[in-house]
């Protein structure tokens, strides 16, 4: 019973994301034109100034270093949380020696 | 592994650290980066672990010195993004009006702290990675 229900669930959740991911509905792909100009003005942003602003000719990098230093910054931490807890939970346990 | 396989590790490994550290060193300028190289050096090390075994890896790897690895690339990164604390956090003073890392946009000396960013997290994956890697190898309990 609760697993029909978790099925069900699931089923009415993929039929939004298809709805939502329709073009006529909801999301576009590829914008391309005026599209470009108002759903990616960010994108348009990096891509104008991204070199002279901070210098590295990877629009990318730019980004993840400089833009948004603070995301890479938690991605660090988040590498580093995961590294301590798998070493940490790997090692050997107490009297587990012989 | 056989001899082949072991053979074959001692040529390519050193390929795969340069092509990683290519990748770092060059983050700034193509396509790849901190993450990307970091885990590509990281290969290296798992083709290490792999071709020569558990007991060699264990006499070429020292776990104090890659946990303090870890935490000095973190800490590379933090310092790179306080360089500029005077006009605000991550400000790119390197770039704006620095003394080195401020050359013509596309060469290696330029954009800043970005290539110092690249190598503190190259160092901070790859060091991570393989003691992961390491930790994960030596749990070797398999029954109960």
């Amino acid at each position: 019973m609760k697993r029909t229900i978790a099925y069900l669930s699931l089923l009415f959740i993929l039929g939004v994301l298809l709805y939502v991911a329709n073009p006529d509905y909801g999301l576009k792909f590829g914008p391309g034109g005026d599209d470009w100009k108002n759903l990616r003005y960010t994108d348009d942003y990096y891509i104008t100034h991204g070199v002279e602003e901070v210098g590295g000719t990877n629009i990318v990098t730019d980004i993840v270093f400089d833009y948004r230093g603070y995301d890479t910054i938690g991605e660090a931490t988040v590498l580093f949380t995961a590294i301590a807890g798998a070493v940490a939970l790997t090692r050997p346990w107490r009297g587990d020696e012989q | 592994m056989g001899l082949i396989v072991k053979t074959s590790a001692r040529a390519i490994i050193p390929l795969i650290g340069i092509f990683g550290t290519y990748i770092v060193a060059h983050g700034h300028l193509t396509p790849g980066g901190g993450f990307q190289g970091g885990a590509t050096i990281a290969g290296a090390g798992v083709l290490f672990l792999v071709a020569f075994g558990l007991n060699e890896m264990r006499k070429h790897y020292n776990k104090h010195l890659y946990s303090a690895l870890e935490g000095l690339g973190g800490l590379a990164f933090l310092g790179a993004a306080m360089l500029g604390i005077g006009t605000a956090f991550f400000y790119n003073t390197l770039w704006h009006n620095g003394p080195i890392l401020n050359g013509k946009p596309g060469t290696l000396l330029s954009a800043g702290f970005l290539p110092i960013m690249n190598l503190a997290v190259g160092l901070k994956v790859f060091t991570g990675l393989v003691s992961a890697l390491v930790a994960i190898a030596m749990y070797r309990r398999w029954k109960s």
